[in-house]
């Protein structure tokens, strides 16, 4: 097994291209900036916690903002950018020639690849961190390092989901412009299209089962498969994992939802969240997300000529 | 045991895959499955230097990277060190070195980063002083702290033979191991090549350029359209061509003292013609019978003033093996002895052709 060889070369390659630089420069002023404005400037002494912005969860029913939400969209971006052309660009320049006349097999190839350019967006979403870490310290913000500490790992673990899915991707992808329009259009379903979707497959579920004659779905049930197909978005996952380690499972869990899935679903959270609802649930679809694009990335890509 | 050994070899890439495609594209062809390896059987001996010839899109890349588990044989067996090419390649390439054709380097890698990677990948330990010495052999010791971004095709070329080099392979592997080498390059290329050899490695290489084969190589073998059309040494094969060796012999007094039959019933003398205005003989004879045509005149008490020979260019025998007879060339391809160097419209030829 030879993928710390080619995980540390992807490194040493990706950690000077000028995107990372960009990106890391990006995480240090969007992560940092936000905490060096909200504790150094607008939020009065009484209300320096470190929770009131990374635990920040805006929730009007119609509308929803969250800094985890918003940090997650920014870093899916730059985690998908970093990874996407891993592949397809080594095949059409052809320096996965270089990589592969060496003693490397392929699963060595796509799991280093996995776990070098995995490493660098950590890394420059840990300076980030860092940078914002300082200004708490600094303007002596009180930091809960239970919940500050796991949420960055849980931010960390989101990075590795879409890296995973970038790379899944490019290792199925004909050509490097393939490999792009599927990940803007990837993108795009996880940023916007993925809630619609969500909502409309019980609407059909519903329909279906009626004129199928057995009846309508329980309003309960409905809203229930809707929510969870939501949380199937790795996006939602980390949000509501993260708004978990502020709030507890059962408001976490309606997070960015609607209003009339909060009225349906609330009663239901209160006397117990059903498994599939539950933290381990959750953090097993994230777990799923890092996992499953690879191996069927690699699986195709064992059988390509390249 | 053979280095390498293909066993009734072929790969036809399929309509609508990726390198089908682009083979079409380039070959100009229907869309059909596109033959590249036509049942190539052929075994290479450890410790031999072997010369793969052909012209471009012969088939010779597409049976390389069959070697290497780039491509996958659509038929046939292939082992590798006596290991199955694809079930162990992980095995076949730590024991080998390869310069691939048409790879590019890591473009934010120094020199030094890459041969480093190499190592690492061929599990060396402690390599540091290994790395330093294989880029000092292929001379890039100077530009080895430099982004391979910046190299030129050459020194790209270098490169890619010191990540094949580290590690002391038992095999090499190059494919067109000389494109975008200055003749400078090129024969430092066929040192290597050379001290490899001497070093008991088995090399397998590729090449257009016959000198470079004719220079180091002990066999080759001739692809032309997917098949391999002869196998053997440079030596043998030039006997088995059409062509011959040409000798012209001056001699000193009258020409028809000669006894040509005697001369005639040496073996490899094809024909002798003899020329009284000239006082001169022209032999007709295979390669290694110049010096037995010699000592003969010698031992008829002729005379000899000088000779010169004329050889079958090893280009005219690799153009009548791959289906270019040069009736084409009327530039005539009177090479002068010594192999025939493919001039830059020979090559261009190949290419449309």
């Amino acid at each position: 097994m030879t993928w710390q060889a080619v995980a540390r070369k992807e490194f040493d390659d990706a950690v000077r291209s000028r995107w990372l630089h960009g990106a890391t420069a990006f995480f240090v002023l969007f992560v940092g900036g936000a905490a060096l404005l909200a504790f150094g400037f607008l939020l009065p002494q009484d209300l320096k916690d470190a929770s009131n912005l990374f635990g920040f969860f805006v929730d009007l029913g119609i509308f929803s903002l969250s800094f985890p939400g918003l940090l997650a969209l920014v870093l899916g971006f730059i985690a998908l950018s970093t990874s996407y052309g891993s592949i397809t660009q080594e095949r059409e320049t052809g320096s996965i020639k270089l990589a592969l006349s060496l003693p490397n097999s392929r699963t060595d190839l796509v799991a280093g690849k996995l776990l070098g350019r995995g490493a660098v967006v950590v890394v420059a979403l840990l300076t980030g961190f860092l940078a914002a870490f300082v200004v708490l310290v600094g303007t002596g913000t009180a930091v809960s390092y239970g919940s500050f500490v796991p949420m960055v790992a849980l931010t960390a673990l989101l990075a590795l989901a879409f890296v995973s899915i970038g790379l899944g991707i490019s290792a199925v992808a004909d050509s490097n412009r393939e490999a792009t329009l599927a990940t803007l259009g990837l993108f795009l379903i996880f940023g916007i299209l993925w809630k619609p979707i969500a909502e409309g497959i019980p609407k059909l579920l519903n329909y279906v089962a009626e004129e199928a004659g057995v009846g309508a779905l329980e309003n309960v049930t409905r809203v229930q498969i809707g929510l969870f197909l939501k949380y199937l978005n790795p996006l939602r996952t980390y949000e509501t994992l993260t708004a978990q380690l502020y709030y507890g499972p059962a408001r976490a869990r309606l997070v960015s939802s609607t209003v009339g899935e909060q009225l349906v679903i609330a009663p239901v959270f209160e006397q117990g969240i059903p498994p599939y609802f539950s933290g381990a649930a959750m953090m097993t679809i994230l777990l799923a997300w890092i996992a499953v694009p690879t191996l069927v990335g690699y699986y195709v890509f064992e059988k390509q000529d390249l | 045991m053979a280095a390498i050994e293909l066993d009734s070899v072929t790969k036809r890439f399929e309509e609508g895959g990726r390198l089908s495609r682009f083979v079409d594209s380039v070959r100009d062809v229907d869309p059909d499955d596109v033959t590249a390896v036509d049942d190539v059987s052929l075994t290479v001996e450890e410790g031999e230097v072997f010369g793969f010839l052909g012209p471009n899109g012969a088939g010779k890349s597409t049976t390389i990277n069959m070697l290497l588990d780039f491509v996958r044989p659509t038929d046939g067996t292939i082992e590798v060190l006596g290991l199955d090419a694809h079930d162990d390649s992980v095995g076949v390439r730590a024991r080998t070195g390869v310069l691939p054709e048409g790879f590019d380097v890591y473009d934010r890698l120094t020199g030094r980063e890459h041969v480093e990677f190499a190592a690492d990948s061929k599990g060396l330990e402690e390599a540091g002083d290994r790395v330093e010495a294989v880029l000092d052999r292929v001379g890039l010791s100077d530009a080895a702290d430099r982004k391979a971004g910046g190299y030129s095709k050459g020194m790209r070329q270098r490169l890619a033979l010191a990540m094949a080099l580290v590690g002391d392979p038992d095999l090499l592997i190059l494919d067109e191991p000389s494109s975008g080498l200055d003749p400078a390059g090129a024969k430092e290329m066929r040192d290597i090549v050379t001290e490899e050899a001497a070093r008991g490695t088995t090399v397998f290489f590729s090449s257009h350029v016959l000198e470079q084969v004719e220079a180091v190589c002990d066999r080759v073998g001739i692809m032309r359209e997917g098949r391999l059309v002869a196998v053997d040494s440079i030596e043998s094969l030039r006997e088995k061509s059409d062509a011959d060796s040409t000798l012209h012999v001056r001699v000193a007094g009258d020409v028809d003292a000669v006894n040509a039959d005697a001369v005639t019933a040496l073996g490899g003398v094809h024909s002798v013609t003899t020329e009284a205005a000239e006082d001169a003989l022209t032999v007709s004879c295979s390669g290694d019978a110049k010096t037995a045509v010699i000592a003969e005149l010698e031992s008829q008490g002729v005379e000899v003033v000088n000779f010169e020979t004329r050889e079958a260019s090893l280009e005219d025998l690799f153009l009548s093996y791959t289906g270019h007879d040069g009736t084409d060339r009327t530039d005539g391809g009177s090479a002068p002895s010594g192999g025939g160097e493919p001039s830059e419209s020979d090559d261009e030829r190949e290419v449309r052709a």
